[in-house]
């Protein structure tokens, strides 16, 4: 697959590829952006070469989740090292992005805290399967993992999600998860 | 029937946040473009880490030399050192009658090459053991046996003197007195 074909393809799964960024970057709007910049850098410079070995956007995807940790994790670095930089980090998390404003919404910003709390692989199972709609064997492909393991996160992080959101929500009166039934899990 | 339920609704939250993440994505030729700039901009010649750490490495290789030198130094130079003062033994002055200094041999610190120093040490070595041979020669002239009194007698005069030449008779009679003394009476 030549650049152009490759650039047509990846115009094509920008708006998921940014989605996932944004799961990855744990929903900071700059971070993800950011990722997707340097994944397209990646691609561009062939430090990121697509073999055609599963799909484009597994392949995709996968280099988003590890440019997004590696970045995280220099992110972190900077912040241990300089407290400049960790007061810049703050100034940009208190930065208010059009996500943000859309996750004060009540019922969204039960649903992102409570994705929050969520182990990360069990989040990003999630993201792939409901977000995404890929498959377990995809999402697995994504996240390095074999199915059985993808399939363990999905499960457990459904789980929890919905105990958080059921806890939460008991607030407010809504009908979430199995207060009315809690032999059907 | 409850647990898909809470799938469905699971998605149709996923499905939410999916739309405003496709709002606020920022548009593909923005970010591709960008990651082009990015790529055509020249990287930072100079790394910083890698700099910190060949200047470490260059430091510590110095600091070892250093040390292997003066380590070896010290034990040489005092060798030399003792070498001079039993060759020049040190001369005492007496420049009062309290105070009594003493002129210490002067050690000079030099480097030389292993060839230099070794030959000096050859020539000082040379130079004590003819000394030595002195010194010997010495105590030979001047030995005397134990039993070199036992030898000696009150005519010891007489039997280490000669006559003289062109002496007379009478004068060689009288230097055998005993002879002549008898044949006469």
């Amino acid at each position: 697959m030549n650049i152009a074909e490759l650039k047509t393809e990846l115009e094509r799964l920008h708006s998921a590829s940014f989605g996932w960024a944004l799961s990855c970057c744990r929903r900071d709007h700059s971070d993800a952006e950011e990722v997707l910049q340097t994944v397209y850098l990646k691609i561009f410079e062939g430090k990121a070469i697509y073999r055609g070995e599963s799909s484009l956007k597994t392949w995709l995807f996968a280099v988003i989740r590890k440019t997004a940790a590696t970045e995280y994790r220099r992110k972190l670095l900077r912040t241990l090292r300089l407290t400049s930089d960790a007061a810049e980090v703050e100034h940009h998390s208190s930065f208010e992005t059009p996500t943000a404003t859309f996750e004060r919404s009540e019922v969204q910003a039960h649903f992102q805290s409570a994705l929050k709390t969520l182990p990360r692989r069990q989040r990003e199972a999630l993201h792939l399967v409901f977000y995404e709609d890929l498959s377990l064997r995809e999402a697995a492909d994504v996240m390095g993992v074999s199915i059985g393991s993808a399939r363990q996160h999905y499960e457990r992080g459904k789980k929890k999600l919905r105990e958080s959101l059921a806890k939460m929500e008991v607030g407010y009166g809504n009908n979430w998860g199995r207060q009315e039934n809690p032999s059907a899990v | 029937m409850e647990i898909i339920g809470d799938d469905k609704r699971i998605r149709a939250l996923f499905s939410e946040t999916r739309f405003v993440d496709e709002q606020t994505a920022p548009s593909f030729t923005a970010t591709w473009s960008r990651a082009q700039a990015r790529a055509l901009k020249p990287r930072r010649a100079f790394n910083l880490s890698f700099a910190v750490a060949t200047a470490l490495l260059v430091f510590v290789l110095a600091g070892l030399a250093l040390w292997s030198r003066y380590q070896s130094g010290p034990t040489m130079y005092t060798a030399f050192g003792n070498m001079n003062a039993v060759l020049n033994p040190p001369v005492i002055k007496s420049e009062s009658d309290t105070v009594k200094t003493v002129d210490q041999p002067h050690i000079k610190v030099r480097r030389s090459s292993p060839a230099q120093r070794n030959a000096l040490m050859l020539a000082a070595a040379t130079r004590k053991a003819e000394k030595k041979v002195e010194a010997e020669a010495k105590q030979l002239e001047t030995w005397q046996s134990p039993t070199a009194s036992l030898l000696s007698s009150s005519s010891d005069s007489l039997f280490k003197s000669l006559p003289h030449l062109n002496e007379s008779s009478t004068e060689l009679k009288s230097f055998l007195p005993n002879r002549d003394n008898e044949k006469e009476k």
